[in-house]
């Protein structure tokens, strides 16, 4: 496929669904395979609007790190996988999402894998909830007693009394300590 | 240091300054010098420029300042734990090019380096804040808006500012750079009043981020000599880049900075991670897309700035405050733009207000 064949077939796709300007200047910008890569992606998946503009992002982030195009990215296993796999569009077009930013932050990942499985390791009653801050952007933690009876309230409070040593290590592990 | 100039506009009002003469005499033969009846026109931006920012960096305007000089420093907020630093603005924009450099947002509309023909009315504002706080010692920096030291081989402003702070007590001046442009600094007695504080960063940072910068070799070279020619030095490792590694190379540059300097010797060294406001980092992406340290694992924080995710960030800054207080628990340790929390697990104690910490920093 020549560079103008691509050129014109990334902005049939991106025309009728009013991409902006500044992403379609960046798909149109890369090199050929890359930007065929992309286009072929957005098909198989059917990726909206939004889902590009993130995926494109993120793909170019990840090559520029990696030191390499982002046709090398796409075709990692894991992308590769989704990418040519069955099943609907929408579900594999989300795991696709959800695969490039575990590649794009992948500590951050790693952290929050390891946080969510100590928060879901308190087993709380339904009463209590324990919310990690978002991207873990903050050392904050959230925790909402929502009860309607005062035994539900005792309840809670000496579950979660219970739990405090955990908690506080999910406090530590949110400031960075080990 | 080196730096590329298009054009040097003048102000008509300061045709006859003392400053206008030295910058056209020192100013490279082949750089044109063109007058102008308000040199605020020559500043903005030129919409035209493929990079307007870059293009702003090398035009020098030699202009009157209409503001006041003496303001507080920008970055100060409630929000944060702040050493209550008062900024004197004694020129904007820098000749540098820093990726992750604030100066890309907020000078993004008036790029255009700016020098003052006026300075002389900083030091009357100086000496007035001084005589409405008696018995407060005030730290003032000139490195916030600008580089301290990049245009002085052309300005020679640092000398004066030097000679004038020298015989006053309760006030610490605060040279702040990137360079080691320091020469000038070495044939004035300036009793002590004056720091000389370096951004330091890693060889791996220098080499990525930090265009037309010296090397960290080259600052801390500098900062040795002007310790022995009597100033005080500080440090800043500001911004703190998350890559992957990167612990392993902020203790060695920790390392060589105590190899060189005593740590006995340095005032005080602050901390801060990378911080970027969404307009800030999509600047600075732009302009630097090659940039690999621009696409850590930032993310969005409660401030509104893209940060290193909290617990990464905060096991950074810890450990880097362990080796400095292992150095020495006498160096006194500050972050910078940091919120309370993140002060407590780092530093293991609540921020003091910003006026105790300002006051403990200039006492220095």
């Amino acid at each position: 496929m020549s560079d103008e064949h691509i050129a014109k077939s990334v902005r049939a796709w991106a025309e009728p669904r009013h991409l902006d300007r500044a992403h379609l200047e960046r798909w149109l910008a890369l090199d050929a395979y890359s930007a065929a890569a992309i286009l072929d992606a957005a098909a198989r998946l059917r990726l909206r609007v939004g889902q590009l503009q993130g995926a494109l992002e993120m793909l170019e982030e990840i090559a520029l790190v990696d030191k390499t195009q982002v046709s090398a990215v796409l075709a990692r296993a894991p992308l590769k996988r989704i990418l040519e796999g069955i099943g609907p569009a929408p579900a594999r077009a989300r795991a696709f999402v959800d695969e490039l930013r575990a590649m794009r932050f992948p500590r951050l990942g790693r952290v929050l894998e390891q946080m969510k499985a100590e928060v879901a390791a308190l087993k709380l009653p339904r009463t209590v909830a324990v919310a990690l801050p978002k991207d873990l952007g903050s050392d904050e933690l959230r925790i909402e007693i929502r009860v309607r009876s005062s035994t539900d309230f005792r309840d809670s409070l000496r579950a979660l009394e219970e739990k405090a040593d955990a908690v506080e290590r999910i406090l530590d592990l949110l400031g960075g300590g080990n | 240091m080196n730096f590329e100039l298009d054009e040097i506009v003048i102000e008509e009002r300061c045709r006859q300054s003392a400053l206008a003469a030295r910058v056209i005499s020192r100013a490279p033969a082949a750089v044109p010098v063109n007058f102008i009846a308000d040199a605020r026109d020559a500043i903005r931006r030129t919409a035209s420029a493929a990079d307007p920012f870059g293009a702003g960096k090398r035009r020098m305007a030699v202009m009157h300042r209409r503001a006041p000089f003496l303001m507080a420093c920008p970055a100060g907020s409630s929000e944060f734990a702040c050493c209550g630093y008062l900024v004197l603005v004694l020129a904007s924009n820098c000749p540098m090019d820093c990726s992750y450099c604030f100066l890309q947002e907020y000078l993004a509309d008036n790029p255009g380096v700016q020098v003052y023909a006026n300075y002389a009315d900083a030091f009357d504002e100086l000496e007035r804040a001084r005589r409405r706080t008696p018995g407060r010692a005030l730290r003032v920096g000139t490195g916030e808006l600008a580089d301290s030291l990049a245009f002085d081989r052309m300005t020679g402003i640092s000398r004066d500012l030097v000679e004038f702070c020298a015989p006053r007590d309760r006030l610490l001046l605060e040279l702040k750079t990137k360079t080691d442009e320091i020469d000038d600094l070495l044939t004035v007695d300036s009793r002590g009043r004056t720091l000389v504080s370096w951004t330091l960063s890693p060889p791996h940072v220098f080499l990525s981020s930090e265009k037309g910068t010296a090397s960290p070799a080259a600052r801390l070279a500098a900062a040795s000599r002007v310790l022995e020619a009597g100033y005080k030095v500080g440090f800043h490792l500001d911004p703190v880049i998350a890559y992957p590694g990167a612990e392993r190379d902020y203790l060695a540059l920790l390392d060589d900075l105590f190899d060189t300097i005593s740590p006995a010797r340095i005032a005080f060294i602050s901390l801060g991670g990378l911080r970027m406001t969404p307009a800030l980092r999509s600047a600075a992406r732009r302009r630097h897309p090659h940039d690999p340290l621009l696409c850590g694992e930032e993310v969005l924080a409660p401030d509104g700035r893209y940060r290193t995710f909290t617990p990464l960030r905060a096991a950074l800054l810890r450990s880097l405050e362990r080796r400095i207080a292992a150095a020495s628990p006498a160096v006194m340790r500050y972050l910078c733009m940091e919120p309370p929390s993140i002060h407590r697990r780092v530093l293991g104690q609540t921020p003091p207000p910003a006026a105790a910490l300002g006051r403990a920093l200039a006492e220095r």
